[in-house]
């Protein structure tokens, strides 16, 4: 079933074994600049709000150490396990993966969706202590928003 | 166009390219082999020139071809660069020597500290990125629109936007965090501190507000400051200006001290 949500509003999809957490936002750039910020791992901390620091390259098969405002204490070492240049990023390790996509319309704008499905056979005893991502999720794509468009804007 | 026409106008550029070149190579022998072999394969392919850009696009994109092919394969710098490069030339008596006997003898080497901010920032902007580098330099200092970038990166005008903002941040983010003459919370004074070795009669504060950006340094914005700090780029030529022969000096000592410096620590 496909998860409609409403342009930067998260939506949960909750299940016995899976959680998903969706969001899309309609952004006024260009593909390449949006798909640079997501893949400059150095660099997510200054316009991400969301990100403590990425350490690592951003590049398929390689490993990242990534910190995240919702649980700061804790470093995820995730896989980049899809690189598809300005279409599709994934990210993720055994609990689950983390989905970038990115669209361009016909009207020069481009539609970016994230999407984190996390799950598993264990995934009901420990699912009431991951905090929800709605919110981490809603600035995400806003931060994203702000910086890839005045970027675009910048003018000559 | 013809040679003749072409060797005129490559002269008149030929000043802005080797500052360029020494910009993003840091190496005084690798500005003026790149230059020379600009001028050479400009010459070869004067035939194919279009004119769909201007002539100082054009050769500035097989400037920053040959450039990026030389910097490709080196390392970029570390952000600290000036801090490892101030302890080697404290141990270093041979560096003291030889800068000692440029300072004597030339008539090119009386320090100036703007001159020294414009070399903390050629040091500095090579530990960013090499596209982010190239932007930077293009835009800022050497006045290129972003369309005419775009051309000499052989990229699209998205990314060099991309590129030149990111540069910019990163940039206000390390002079933010190291410069003192602009943030007194900042850790480095060596241009001051120079100043005070060279100049020793010189009130250095006052050597200090003579520069429009530590004038405004605290009220101006960090964009501000950044687009001033250019400004001091922009104002003196690598070449030919008061002190130049004292900088590049130094610029080759810093150069050859990262490149040791990275392959240790490789």
């Amino acid at each position: 079933m496909t998860n409609v949500s409403t342009m930067g509003k998260a939506t949960t999809i909750k299940k016995t074994f899976s959680r998903e957490t969706t969001i899309r936002q309609i952004i006024q750039s260009d593909a390449s600049i949006i798909w640079s910020l997501l893949t400059n791992a150095a660099d997510f901390a200054r316009w991400n709000s969301t990100i403590i620091s990425i350490e690592g390259d951003i590049e398929l098969g390689k490993k990242i150490k990534l910190k995240s405002v919702l649980d700061p204490k804790r470093t995820f070492k995730l896989k980049i396990k899809t690189l598809i240049s300005e279409q599709q990023l994934v990210w993720g390790d055994a609990m689950g993966n983390r989905t970038y996509t990115l669209q361009s319309t016909d009207n020069g704008q481009v539609l970016f969706e994230m999407t984190e499905k996390i799950g598993g056979l264990m995934f009901p005893l420990f699912a009431s202590q991951i905090p929800s991502f709605d919110a981490s999720f809603e600035q995400f794509a806003s931060d994203l928003k702000q910086e890839a468009e005045t970027i675009f804007n910048a003018t000559a | 166009m013809t040679n003749a026409a072409f060797n005129t106008e490559f002269e008149k550029i030929r000043p802005q390219l080797k500052s360029y070149v020494l910009r993003m190579t840091a190496g005084v022998q690798d500005s003026e082999d790149i230059v020379q072999d600009t001028w050479m394969k400009a010459s070869q392919k004067l035939a194919t020139f279009e004119g769909k850009s201007t002539l100082k696009t054009w050769i500035f994109a097989i400037a920053s071809n040959l450039s990026l092919d030389l910097l490709r394969k080196k390392k970029r710098w570390p952000e600290n660069v000036t801090d490892i490069c101030r302890t080697e030339a404290y141990k270093d008596p041979a560096n003291y020597q030889a800068m000692m006997q440029v300072v004597q003898t030339s008539p090119y080497a009386k320090f100036e500290i703007k001159e020294h901010i414009a070399f903390c920032f050629t040091c500095i902007s090579k530990s960013l990125p090499l596209e982010q580098h190239l932007c930077l330099l293009l835009k800022e200092v050497y006045d290129f629109k972003i369309k005419e970038i775009a051309i000499i990166l052989n990229t699209t005008t998205p990314l060099v936007k991309y590129h030149l903002h990111t540069a910019r941040a990163k940039m206000i983010e390390i002079f933010d965090g190291r410069c003192a003459i602009i943030n007194k919370k900042g850790v480095c004074h060596q241009c001051t501190e120079m100043n005070g070795f060279f100049n020793p009669k010189q009130n250095s504060q006052a050597e200090l507000m003579k520069i429009k950006m530590v004038k405004v340094a605290q009220k101006a914005d960090k964009q501000e400051l950044l687009n001033l700090r250019m400004d001091v780029l922009k104002g003196l030529d690598p070449f030919s200006s008061g002190a130049h022969e004292l900088e590049l000096h130094n610029l080759e000592f810093n150069r050859k001290t990262i490149e040791k410096y990275l392959e240790k620590n490789q």
